[in-house]
């Protein structure tokens, strides 16, 4: 048959009709919108990477979802954090002993709890299995670092489980029993959907996933829920990543609650177009430290590095984030046990901002004319501001960070292979005092050339001799309140050797729609909380 | 006809190896652990060589190019670094709603853009023509991902006329999604359509046979669009196919900002995440769209002008 313009024009007009006709009814999917009964919240994502907890690659986005769908064995009051062993609540175990050591847990488990779509009870098999994935080394699953502690487990009947800890650890609860990957999951579910569990999970949780689809995640309140029946029928978790299309689905009442945006100037913004939007902030959110390489010189000269926290004022970066910030003295948040305040150090490690003692320890270490000092850090909007204006108060005392900013994987794997020199790092951790230490300052962290080490920057206890005893001393202390002493002299050596600076927390913030009542208020915790409380009140 | 199809789609075969290892060769020069990444800052170095052992990623880079073109010989796009989700579902989620979007767009362009040419090149140094070029400065000027914005702020929040985000469920909530998106590549794409069928048709209308048609009493509706926009249409069926190359591209900005599922908004979540995987599909599958999309236009040379045809 010839091809004539008029067959040629016909023809196409009728494969684009019909191609776009396919599309419509051929493509899955469905987007946020308001819906009656439902509460949204859209997070800064792109699309769900799954709701299995023990999945890798997990998003903030889908530790919500996950959240309202599993529990753990014991769960802190919703909206703040279980910051001391008498903090924890019962959830999947009504109650919970610990040896004297410290080293043997042995939790009681709810009889009667019900897993979702007709699983039946939950007992302690299952909790064998989600505790065994996590310490079976030839499993890849998402937190596994939180079970490293995990001797063996056992469950003497269906009702008990017990764990043995290599060192003793009062703050098993903290460390690893609460978080999100050891949200126990059905055996049975687990084994007989395989991959497919990632997306059509089964938990005990006051929700249960009614549907998936490339951007958001349904949730329907689950009937037989061990406790209270969830309060509004259904949540649906949306994945927006673009802080622009998020913002204003949320002016528009399109979702009733949004990640906000960890930048200056944005509540302000917000409270300007709607004064009635509620922000919920959690304290302290991320911890923000500067990272000074011990192996670059001049860094390696601990006046320079004085200088660096003289140079550095930490309240005035804390001011520029408004609410959602706190100044950092040492390590560890100023929210968390373990933590020292100004006042109580002594004078010479106060360091209080002063870019004319900067400047005179500068000269003393032999560089009166300043130095310059090349960096880099990530595009992120949290890493490139705080670093931004921390670049503006070093040039005061003649510090020039030369700071390229580059792409936030790129970011990682560079410092992974001990490249930067100041790197900044936002990393956030559970009220647990040892850990930003371990994964920070410590020996065995230290990154290396190759790529094997891990997040010590600093080589501290490589380059000069660092915490690795204190360390020891500390979690090899059963008792919370002798540990908590130990962290607070180790917090006082780094202050002395100053290899990591503690910037700011940075808090995670939701903005919220005043028709929906959390039915708590948020003051901490991770950057999820419970929504089984939620209601629309208008 | 079949023949020539034939010949282009053995010519397509070196570009879209070449693109194939580009993307493979690129990503392997970006830095950036896929493990890492997926993993996380917490993962402890058993771990971290575990996931690169199961997924393939310590074996030499040679033997991980071959598996990768078998792989995509037998179309096997594998399963994502990330989720863990099979790539080919990733990829079937999205691809319908970028190939809705540039064409919707595409159609709206030619809509657009072409009356206006016609209405420029009719009226020429008068003031549509005029009209037309400011349109078509303004069109080039705009950045598409800002205009997308504005447009947001204007019809979707403050007049709520169109949904802020999403990519809709049913046949007229796609159609109403889609519209302000396609909108936005429209402009600039009718700009440019614009001014190609304006100088096309005025060298056209300066022809001999146009002349001859004029002076043997033909309307003048029927001397341009019969005589006139026929033959100007062979510049603009190659604009287009670039065009339609250019919408395709520039639908990834559009789709951040208007926050659709697609192709584009899929690959840069997949570029930050370091997903070999969907990053390599999603990149061939762009590959084969341009090769495609030149197969059509050489296919509408044919149909529009019959001396290619009567060459071929």
């Amino acid at each position: 048959m010839a091809l004539t313009r008029r067959r040629f024009l016909t023809n196409t007009t009728a494969a684009g009709v019909a191609t776009f006709a396919t599309l419509q009814f051929g493509a899955p999917g469905a987007y946020a919108q308001t819906e009656e009964g439902t509460i949204s919240i859209a997070l800064a994502a792109r699309a769900p990477s799954g709701i299995n907890p023990q999945q890798s690659g997990l998003t903030g986005g889908d530790n919500w979802a996950i959240y309202q769908v599993f529990n753990g064995l014991v769960q802190s009051r919703p909206g703040t954090f279980a910051v001391t062993p008498d903090d924890f609540q019962p959830a999947l175990a009504e109650s919970w002993d610990v040896s004297e050591d410290a080293r043997t847990w042995t939790y009681h488990l709810r009889q009667g709890v019900q897993f979702h779509h007709g699983y039946g009870e939950m007992t302690s098999r299952d909790v064998m299995f989600t505790y065994g994935r996590q310490i079976d080394p030839d499993v890849i699953s998402a937190g596994k670092v939180l079970f490293n502690n995990i001797e063996s487990i056992d469950a003497p009947d269906d009702y008990t489980f017990v764990v043995t800890l290599v060192r003793p650890d009062p703050l098993f609860n903290a460390s690893t029993a609460v978080t999100l990957a050891a949200s126990i999951l059905s055996q049975d579910a687990f084994e007989e959907k395989g991959e497919d569990f990632n997306f059509d999970p089964v938990g005990t949780g006051p929700y249960f996933v009614e549907s998936t689809d490339e951007s958001s995640i349904l949730l329907t309140a689950f009937p037989d829920y061990w406790d209270e029946p969830a309060a509004t029928e259904h949540v649906r978790v949306s994945f927006i990543a673009d802080t622009t299309a998020r913002t204003l689905a949320f002016a528009s009442g399109q979702v009733d609650m949004i990640e906000g945006v960890r930048q200056p100037g944005w509540i302000p913004t917000m409270r300007q177009r709607d004064p009635d939007t509620i922000f919920d902030a959690t304290a302290p959110g991320s911890f923000n430290t500067l990272h000074l390489n011990l192996e670059y010189e001049p860094l390696d000269d601990i006046r320079v590095r004085k200088a660096f926290r003289y140079a550095i004022d930490s309240a005035q970066i804390a001011s520029a984030f408004g609410e959602l910030s706190t100044p950092m003295v040492g390590i560890i948040a100023p929210q968390f046990a373990g933590s020292v305040t100004r006042e109580e150090l002594p004078e010479e490690l106060q360091y209080e901002y002063s870019p004319e003692k900067a400047m005179e320890l500068l000269a003393e270490a032999g560089y009166p004319d300043g130095i310059t000092i090349p960096a880099y850090t990530s595009q992120r909007e949290d890493y490139s501001t705080i670093m931004l204006i921390i670049q503006e108060q070093l040039r005061a005392s003649n510090i020039n960070l030369d700071l390229d900013i580059i792409d936030h994987a790129t970011m990682h794997a560079e410092n992974n292979l001990a490249k930067n020199s100041v790197a900044l790092n936002s990393s956030s951790f559970p009220p647990v005092p040892t850990l930003p230490f371990l994964q920070r300052l410590a020996a065995p962290a230290d990154a290396k050339p190759d790529g094997s080490g891990q997040g010590n920057y600093s080589h501290y206890g490589v380059a000069i001799p660092g915490i690795d005893d204190l360390l020891d001393q500390a979690q090899d202390e059963p008792d919370f309140d002798k540990r908590i002493e130990v962290i607070e002299e180790i917090e006082r050596k780094v202050l002395e050797d100053l290899p990591l600076l503690g910037i700011i927390t940075l808090s995670y913030v939701i903005a919220r729609n005043p028709r929906i009542d959390l039915g708590f208020d948020v003051e901490s915790g991770y950057a999820y909380w419970p929504l089984n409380q939620a209601r629309i009140v208008s | 006809m079949g023949r020539m199809i034939g010949l282009r789609l053995i010519d397509a075969i070196p570009t879209i190896l070449l693109v194939l290892t580009l993307v493979f060769v690129a990503l392997r020069i970006l830095p950036g652990d896929p493990a890492q990444v997926a993993l996380g800052d917490m993962a402890t170095p058993a771990q971290l060589e575990l996931f690169r052992e199961q997924m393939g990623l310590n074996l030499p880079l040679w033997q991980q190019y071959f598996i990768f073109l078998w792989d995509m010989l037998t179309l096997n796009l594998g399963r994502s670094l990330v989720s863990n989700v099979p790539v080919a579902s990733i990829i079937a989620a999205n691809l319908p709603y970028t190939i809705e979007l540039t064409l919707v767009a595409t159609g709206m362009g030619v809509i657009i853009g072409v009356p206006l040419g016609v209405l420029a090149a009719t009226n020429r140094n008068k003031l549509p023509d005029s009209g037309v070029r400011v349109f078509s400065l303004i069109g080039y000027a705009i950045p598409d991902f800002y205009l997308g914005a504005l447009m947001l702020i204007v019809f979707s929040l403050n007049l709520g006329w169109f949904p802020i985000n999403g990519g809709g469920t049913d046949f007229l909530s796609r159609l109403h999604h889609v519209f302000l998106p396609a909108l936005t590549l429209a402009m600039v794409k009718s700009a440019f359509l614009g001014r190609l069928t304006r100088t096309s048709l005025l060298e056209v209308l300066g022809k001999d046979y146009v002349r001859t048609a004029r002076a043997k009493g033909a309307r003048e509706n029927r001397v341009i669009y019969r005589h006139g926009l026929r033959n100007a249409l062979l510049p603009v069926t190659t604009g287009l196919g670039l065009s339609l190359l250019a919408t395709l591209s520039g639908s990834v900005a559009i789709e951040l900002v208007f926050n659709r599922p697609g192709l584009g908004e899929t690959l840069i979540g997949a570029i930050a995440e370091r997903d070999y995987p969907v990053i390599q599909a999603g990149a061939v599958i762009f590959a084969f769209f341009v090769v495609f999309i030149n197969l059509l236009i050489d296919i509408a040379y044919i149909a529009i002008d019959p001396r290619i045809r009567v060459q071929s």
